[in-house]
């Protein structure tokens, strides 16, 4: 596949999109309140700007924490979690009761417990990235090859050199695809969160719903793209981080040439 | 049921140890409640010895080797390793996988240095370890690639290099070149020798290869499979060192050939 069809493509696509977007709208006469134009929403998006930034960097604040909270926590539990079977079964299906449980469903809880703000907002977060996370860390860290696991046996490792110099490292494709999940939804805790816990000073996802009650159908179209820009930013990251950590050594990374 | 016959053993060090430096006698193995896989097997090696194993798949080959390293424990019998607990003698054994086993996320330098590292050896001891190290195995322009950078051959070579940073007494080899083209085999079985010569280890190899077995050992143990038992137990009596040429002369020849008919014997498919 030649370079620049790699840009040029996706762009075409984007226009097409827009153009059978207004060719539509135009066609059979659709109001505005059910679709604005696209020409609509980028005008409204520029009137409101400040306050789609000011949510918005409410939102990714919120996010960016329990997103951030959850990598650690999630790792540091699944390293237990790998080190120990029986920590494993005692806790897994408890991690998975947690996780099958729809976060709409804590969302009120917490609020209870927390009162609305950015407290209750990385929690809700937190709660949505976690499970990835950890299913995928501690997967990786109880698959490392056996041949691998003799040699740290032959050479006499204890057990957590054995963690420390083999299991984590293997474990890290593993959990950066954790994090590519978690990252991806992030934006969905963080949204979330802040229809249930956003307060007067509230993100996007309250933004959302104050829109949605004056009527404002063009803005709230323009905060719901905004919503997705802050999700490529996190997955952004994530995709950074993933090279950094693996690009040497990694196939995933690795072009084929 | 064949007998077990024995050829009186030449070693190359004979009277250096009062005891074998791996002493295996009247060893059984099973897995669990599962079958018998070795049934009262006999094996001493003397200090300075090449011993090969070699036997039709299921004869529990590798399992002598796993055994010997403490990967898995004895269920009847005698196993001794310099006078001990095959788990005390670990300081002493090295062992070489089927697969090279490389960290690929760890150059080749710092693979080799892992056994070091783990053992509480200095930086700077293990630099100079595994620069000699990376000179005995001529992998010095490589010490800094990654393993996915190498051919297979090579990555052998750095496994070898791995098991020899210790300067372990015993190497323990199961099938290291198995996975390899006849001709890299061929040199790596050279350059194994080679290294013997420098390093002076005690070797037990296990493999498939008459030829192989041949060209390397000083000893080699026939094993017979269903269950795992010794058949025969015949010194190899070419001198060291060897080279290519070993391999051309008739005498080698007709004892591959002769090492050949005892392997067919003990075939289950022509039983």
């Amino acid at each position: 596949m030649r370079t620049y069809l790699k840009w040029y493509l996706p762009v075409l696509t984007g226009l097409l999109i827009l153009g059978l977007w207004m060719g539509v709208k135009d066609a059979f006469g659709i109001r505005n309140f059910v679709m604005p134009s696209p020409y609509k929403i980028a005008h409204a998006a520029f009137v409101e700007r400040h306050v789609l930034l000011a949510a918005a960097e409410r939102t990714m604040i919120g996010a960016s924490i329990g997103f951030v909270a959850a990598a650690v926590g999630g790792f540091l539990l699944s390293v237990i979690m790998g080190m120990s079977a029986s920590f494993r079964l005692s806790l897994y299906p408890y991690i998975l009761v947690l996780q099958m449980t729809p976060v709409i469903i804590f969302a009120p809880v917490i609020v209870i417990w927390m009162g609305p703000g950015l407290s209750a907002i990385t929690v809700i977060t937190f709660l949505i990235c976690f499970f990835p996370i950890v299913a995928n860390t501690t997967q990786g860290l109880i698959s490392v090859d056996r041949n691998m696991v003799d040699l740290f046996r032959m050479i006499s490792a204890n057990r957590f050199q054995e963690v420390r110099l083999l299991r984590v490292p293997f474990a890290m494709p593993y959990f950066l695809t954790g994090l590519r999940i978690a990252g991806s939804i992030a934006m969905i805790g963080g949204t979330t969160g802040d229809v249930f816990a956003g307060d007067a000073s509230g993100g996007l996802g309250y933004l959302v719903l104050v829109y949605d009650g004056q009527l404002k159908i063009p803005e709230l179209w323009a905060a719901g793209f905004t919503a997705c820009l802050c999700g490529f930013v996190f997955v952004t990251v994530v995709l950074g981080l993933n090279w950094l950590v693996l690009h040497k050594w990694h196939d995933s990374i690795i072009k084929i040439e | 049921m064949l007998g077990r016959e024995r050829v009186p053993l030449v070693s190359q060090n004979p009277s250096a140890l009062k005891y074998p430096l791996i002493k295996i006698a009247a060893l059984t193995k099973r897995y669990r409640r599962g079958p018998v896989i070795l049934d009262n097997i006999d094996i001493d090696v003397e200090k300075g010895e090449f011993v090969t194993l070699i036997g039709p798949s299921g004869c529990g080959k590798s399992t002598v080797l796993k055994l010997i390293a403490s990967l898995s424990p004895v269920t009847s019998g005698t196993l001794l390793v310099d006078n001990m607990k095959p788990e005390k003698a670990r300081k002493e054994t090295s062992f070489v996988f089927q697969e090279a086993t490389l960290l690929p996320w760890r150059t080749v330098a710092r693979n080799i240095e892992l056994p070091l590292e783990v053992s509480g050896v200095p930086e700077g001891e293990r630099r100079e370890i595994c620069s000699r190290m990376l000179k005995l195995v001529r992998l010095e322009h490589v010490s800094g690639h990654y393993p996915r950078q190498l051919s297979g051959g090579m990555k052998m070579r750095v496994s070898i290099a791995r098991a020899l940073a210790i300067s372990p007494r015993i190497l323990l080899l199961d099938e290291p070149f198995g996975a390899l083209d006849e001709m890299t085999r061929d040199r790596l079985n050279e350059e194994l020798l080679g290294i013997r010569e420098k390093q002076k280890f005690t070797a037990v190899f296990v493999t498939h290869s008459v030829s192989e077995a041949v060209f390397l050992s000083s000893r080699i143990v026939v094993l017979a499979a269903n269950p795992g038992r010794v058949h025969r137990d015949c010194a190899v009596p070419f001198p060291y060192p060897r080279n290519a040429e070993t391999r051309d002369s008739p005498e080698f020849q007709r004892f591959v050939t002769q090492i050949s008919k005892e392997l067919r014997a003990v075939n289950p498919e022509n039983q």
